[in-house]
């Protein structure tokens, strides 16, 4: 709003016009979102959903102000009042009359700008104008005093702290909290579907549903806040159901937690504290509807976590919150003095508690890895790490990595043939792509090892083009039994072959965790055991002669299938005025990236560019782009999707193939890929 | 002059791939008498022979070596006189790493002395006492010397000398040259020695002194006595008061093999240059080695995240081998995990594969064959010294490392250490995880009701929706391992009681049965 006022100085009407557009922007948005559960989501300024605000400077208003103020002067009700604010009312000062129309009259004006725009504009001008005796009959007149010494500011701040005075941010948003946010009695009624992982008609859930004060505990810690003491966190979260008190024994299960396994633990609180702006109040107990801290927990929640009470085993946790940005850049980081390990080593554990996206984890070679959303994300989680967590301890990191996928292009040109090392076993296989949008749907969890059998051989039929017979035969998923590539039986009438099944499943997990051509993970691919030659005596048939040529089958009916590295995609977003946009595009062309988005917005000279950018591409792009923009640009990148290379990593010298080289030299392996004769064999 | 009847006999402790002793050896690649003795040292080993009076000697070559078998075989008899009764024998192919003595093997021929020759890691012995023959590699010392002195001029640190076992027979040599080659004042130069050639069964060998002066073991003039002793590999070297071995830089001389890994390990600290003598050249560069060291680490973190375990029996030789497994065992079970104990002989992936149940294994041998690692092992493969890191709940990765397991018997703290108020942060899962609660022994009646209790809560839980889904899940047994697997054995009818009618077997072998022979197929392989 301050920039109406102050920089576009635009009159009332197109003020009004400009704020109903972006209403109507933000209507069409939320209707998206729409859930018959959660009814109207629709804003209306006239009901006092929207607040109007100027947050550099401090204040908001809502409809319901303004209302108040004139209700008694024009002797209506409130309600009617806040209509006659928004929308085809106006106000003719001169014969006092309210129209649904304009009539065309000059003192005939729009409601919203004759009693709210204008009255603001008014008071900001003479503000900035430092008209202070008018001023100060105005104040007089909207009964707002200001401190002696306030009234000696002049100008823009003298503007600021009348404005905040009169039309405070903080209780514009707290209003509509209170009037329009829904209680968590009201709200937990449809929130339960989709919070709880569990039956939706167990005791948990009926407890959260009733937001029941004398239910078992359900509390979902959603952030992890250091606190004063170094290393510490308080566990903050809201209370779901049942109340948490000082001293109670919790169960804590983690975001992943599959009830009756192992995996939860139980701790005491130490301390229950609500937070309150700055301050925290200890308290004796917390019931459901609030929001706590704990103190006592961190030492066994890395990130999120359901808790509950100790008995409580049957209780499934809450669903973990989702990110709409996922780690795709990651550094090896490594102590300057080899016995600062320990601190690292704690170090780590800190960050990932403090920071919800950021991922500590270690690589196959020992190294540890800190993956982030990106490169700025990973410089500040490094810097927190360091200075923060590790107490200033030297940190030597290495250039960001970027993960990348192996896939196939098409079915592998022949069916490839292992053999056991005892050569009295044969596998036979060939690898195909999944099909377009496949991988998507297992990434998100619409199919998966998990389904009904029945579901999901109609889903891939359905959708996905699949044999109706062949869709039972899936044996597994993998990498991790979830990944996006499967194993398929295609064989018929092979004797033994359930046998043999766990021992190929084992080295189908392995061989699609570390791909045949950097030891990357595997995706979207479909591999069919297409035959299967097994020797008659069980013994020459165990794990110790299966699982390693299954393993060297897949990776022979990879290398057959034209292999190709998928690499993580950004979506990028840019806004700069047109003069810039020459800039971007040249940017953007250097780096691999293509724009497929350009959107003047309405109403401004702004351009809105979406692109796609490589993710390996984009270390240092900000910068690049600052450079060749003279600075009138500032990306936001955002994991998007994985996009194949098109170039041939097989083929020596290719964009591909220098990847692959790079990836194999960071891992320690030999820098030539293994052959396709190392793992097949010939009759 | 008549040649005294000579007992050969070649044992083999690997059935399936026995060799045979190449007796024929052609006359070209004999090498001459003179060198034969000398490099394997024959009137030595009679002296050693003869002043312990032994009759049955069992000969251990390794695979190198064998070749040179006979040879030595005659020359040695010859050495001992005509009118000694003493019977030779020769072993090879050993079951475990050919660096260790294999005792076992020996007592198949009921030896009461083992003469071992090539390459060792001079592991101490169960039984039998044991001499050891490196052999003698070349070294050009006056290229060597050189090299050396050069590369210390630049490098100012003091300077400690280890050397592969072959190179044993020069260092004096190479001592003298390399002092008269620099100012005696710059420099600290340590060597090390080698400890005794002789193994003693079960005895502390650093004060037996053996047969000093055959071999000799080379007195440092700087040991002034109440330094810190350390050993490795065999040699032995003592450091002056109040100095570490980060302060110095360790210098190999031999080829890169597993002591010189072994070494690099041991010392990760310091700065380590290996003078390679076959090639002549100085190798500055053992980041390979260091990158072990990562790895290492990182199946070290395996490791904890492991429900099974398995203890592979590594050696049958050296001493307490067995003292050892057990010290793993209870370390395994008080960690709240299982353990099993396999036998078979040198591991290698495939037979690591019948054992899909195991997360992770545990190496216990001897420290020159300890460290296995490759990427065909589908579990890791893991020392004890890396096994106590893992298991013991609150022991941390500290830069450290041990490879001889008999150095951790004694260093060892088995007490039950208060469980941590943390839980354990898994850093292959990127969060907090639970261990299994140590098994309680005598705890509280109570207590353990409740546990049961607790225990059939969770196990009553509803299990498997469905049996066709693919979810693998975390097991704490090999039992429930095999429960989850999707094939369970052959099907078993309850409803029939009356006994299955008989059915004529096959017969032949499993290559190929009697009646697979007209298969074309399993004839082709």
């Amino acid at each position: 709003m301050d920039r109406c006022f102050l920089e576009l100085r635009i009159d009332g009407e197109e003020a009004y016009q400009t704020f109903q557009r972006v209403i109507e922007n933000v209507n069409v948005i939320m209707a998206t979102y729409e859930d018959p559960q959660l009814g109207d989501v629709q804003v209306y300024p006239d009901k006092g959903t929207v607040a109007f605000s100027a947050g550099l400077h401090g204040w908001a208003f809502t409809l319901t102000n303004f209302a108040k103020m004139y209700a008694s002067r024009f002797k209506v009700d409130e309600s009617k009042m806040m209509e006659r604010l928004w929308g085809e009312n106006f106000f003719d000062t001169a014969t006092r009359k309210w129209t649904t129309k304009n009539t065309g009259s000059a003192t005939c004006k729009r409601g919203f700008v004759q009693f709210c725009y204008e009255p603001i504009k008014q008071i900001i001008n003479i503000c900035m104008n430092d008209q202070k005796d008018k001023l100060w009959a105005m104040l007089g007149k909207l009964k707002i005093t200001m401190k002696s010494h306030e009234k000696e500011l002049m100008g823009k701040a003298l503007m600021k702290r009348v404005m905040q005075t009169w039309l405070p941010a903080s209780d514009a948003l707290l209003e509509m909290m209170i009037f329009h946010l829904p209680s968590p009695s009201k709200a937990q009624k449809y929130r339960v579907d989709n919070l709880y992982e569990g039956p939706l008609d167990d005791v948990y859930a009926n407890a959260i549903r009733n937001c029941d004060p004398e239910g078992p505990l359900m509390l979902y810690v959603s952030k992890m806040i250091p606190a004063s003491d170094k290393g510490r966190f308080f566990a903050f979260g809201r209370v779901f159901s049942g109340k948490v008190s000082t001293g109670l024994k919790v169960r804590i299960m983690g975001p992943n937690y599959v009830p009756g396994e192992k995996g939860d633990f139980v701790k005491s609180v130490q301390r229950t504290v609500i937070w309150m702006g700055k301050k925290q109040e200890t308290v004796e107990d917390v019931p459901c509807g609030n929001t706590v801290a704990m103190v006592g927990l961190d030492q066994s929640i890395s990130k999120t976590a359901t808790l509950t009470n100790e008995k409580e085993v049957d209780a499934h946790p809450i669903r973990a919150m989702k990110f709409s940005v996922s780690p795709v850049v990651r550094v090896a980081v490594q102590c300057k003095v080899a016995s600062d390990l320990p601190k690292l080593v704690e170090g780590l554990k800190r960050l990932a508690k403090s920071d919800p996206m950021v991922v500590c984890y270690m690589d196959e070679s020992g190294e540890h890895i800190v993956s982030g959303a990106g490169e700025l994300h990973l410089e500040i989680c490094l810097k927190d790490l360091q200075e923060d967590f590790m107490g200033g301890a030297e940190i030597i990191k290495s250039d960001p990595v970027v993960p990348f996928r192996e896939t196939v292009l098409e079915r592998s040109c022949r069916t490839v043939m292992s053999k056991s090392p005892n050569k009295h076993n044969r596998l036979y296989m060939e690898a195909r792509p999944l099909e377009e949008g496949l991988s998507e749907a297992i990434d998100e969890g619409r199919i998966g090892p998990s389904d009904d059998p029945k579901v999901r051989s109609k889903t891939l039929a359905d959708e996905f083009g699949w044999d109706k017979d062949l869709a039972k035969k899936i044996w597994c998923f993998g990498p991790e039994t979830t990944g996006p590539n499967m194993l398929v039986d295609m064989c018929k009438g092979v004797q033994y072959l359930n046998e043999i099944k766990d021992d190929v499943v084992t080295g189908f997990q392995v061989a699609s965790e570390e791909g045949a051509l950097a030891d990357e993970n595997m995706r979207g691919i479909c591999f069919e055991l297409c035959d299967v030659v097994l020797h008659a005596d069980a013994i020459h048939r165990g794990g110790g002669q299966i699982i390693a040529t299954a393993r060297r089958v897949l990776y022979a009916s990879q290398l057959t299938a034209k292999p190709r590295l998928v690499e993580p995609v950004y979506l990028v977003e840019i806004q700069a005025p047109e003069q810039a946009l020459g800039g971007i595009y040249n940017a953007l062309n250097q780096r691999r990236g293509h724009v497929f988005e350009e959107m003047q917005r309405p109403g401004t000279p702004l351009y809105n560019i979406k692109a796609y950018l490589p993710v390996i591409e984009s270390f240092g792009f900000s910068s690049t782009l600052r450079a060749a923009t003279s600075g009138q640009a500032f990306p936001q990148c955002v994991f998007d999707h994985w996009d194949m290379m098109p170039s041939d990593p097989l083929v020596p010298g290719s964009q591909a193939a220098g990847y692959v080289a790079n990836i194999r030299k960071r891992k320690g392996l030999k820098e030539q890929m293994t052959p396709l004769s190392e793992y097949e064999d010939r009759l | 002059m008549t040649q005294p009847k000579v007992s050969v006999s070649l044992i083999s402790s690997s059935s399936s791939r026995g060799r045979t002793a190449p007796r024929g050896e052609p006359v070209s690649h004999q090498p001459p008498a003179m060198d034969l003795e000398l490099n394997f040292e024959i009137s030595r080993t009679a002296e050693f022979i003869l002043s312990r009076n032994f009759t049955r000697v069992a000969l251990q070559f390794p695979d190198d070596l064998l070749k040179h078998s006979t040879k030595v075989v005659t020359c040695l008899r010859n050495k001992l006189g005509s009118g000694n009764k003493v019977g030779l024998f020769v072993m090879a192919d050993t079951t475990f790493g050919s660096c260790c003595v294999d005792e076992v093997g020996a007592s198949h021929i009921g030896a009461d002395c083992v003469i071992h020759y090539g390459h060792t890691c001079l592991s101490p012995t169960s039984t039998l006492p044991a001499f050891c023959v490196f052999g003698k590699a070349s070294i050009n010392i006056s290229c060597c010397v050189e090299k050396l002195s050069s590369y210390f001029r630049t490098n100012g640190k003091p300077i400690v000398v280890l050397y592969g076992l072959g190179y044993a027979h020069a260092i004096s040599q190479i001592k003298r040259a390399l002092e008269e080659a620099m100012p005696k004042t710059k420099m600290e130069l340590i060597f090390s020695d080698v400890m005794c050639s002789i193994i003693n069964p079960l005895e502390d060998h650093r004060n037996s002194d053996g047969l000093e002066g055959c071999l000799g073991t080379y007195s440092s003039e700087n040991s002034l006595g109440s330094g810190t002793r350390y050993s490795l590999g065999g040699l032995t070297w003592d450091l002056p008061e109040g100095q570490r071995m980060e302060d110095y830089l360790l210098l190999w001389i031999g080829p890169e093999n597993s002591a010189f890994s072994n070494a690099v390990l041991t010392f990760n600290g310091c700065e380590i240059v290996r003078y390679d003598a076959t090639e002549d050249q100085l190798v500055t560069d053992v980041s390979q080695q260091k990158r072990i060291l990562k790895r290492r680490y990182y199946l070290v973190e395996r490791a904890k995240d492991a429900n099974m375990v398995g203890i592979l029996v590594g050696t049958l030789g050296v001493a307490d081998y067995l003292h050892m497994i057990h010290q793993m065992k209870e370390l395994i079970m008080l960690a709240g995990k299982k353990a099993y104990t396999l036998v078979m002989g040198r591991p290698n992936p495939s037979k690591l594969a019948n054992f899909p149940e195991c997360d992770v294994f545990i190496y216990v041998s001897c420290a020159q064959t300890a460290l296995l690692d490759s990427k065909e092992f589908l579990a890791p493969v893991i020392t004890p010294f890396e096994a106590m890191l893992a298991f013991s709940s609150g022991s941390q990765w500290t830069g450290t490392y041990v490879l001889e397991f008999r150095d951790l018997i004694n260093s060892s703290q088995l007490e039950v250490s208060k469980r941590p108020e943390e839980a354990r942060f898994s850093f292959l899962k990127g969060g907090y995880v639970e261990d299994f609660e140590p098994q309680e022994n005598g705890d509280e009646d109570n207590d353990s009701t409740l546990a049961l209790a607790n225990a059939t809560e969770k196990a009553l839980q509803l299990r498997d929706r469905d049996p066709g889904s693919l979810v693998k899940r975390t097991v704490k047994s090999g039992a429930e391992f095999f429960v989850t697997r999707s094939y369970h054995g052959l099907e078993t009818h309850a409803n029939t009681s009356s006994p299955e009618p008989y059915l004529i077997g096959r017969s032949g072998k499993a290559s190929g049965y009697e009646d697979e022979r007209s298969e074309p197929e399993l004839r082709s392989n």
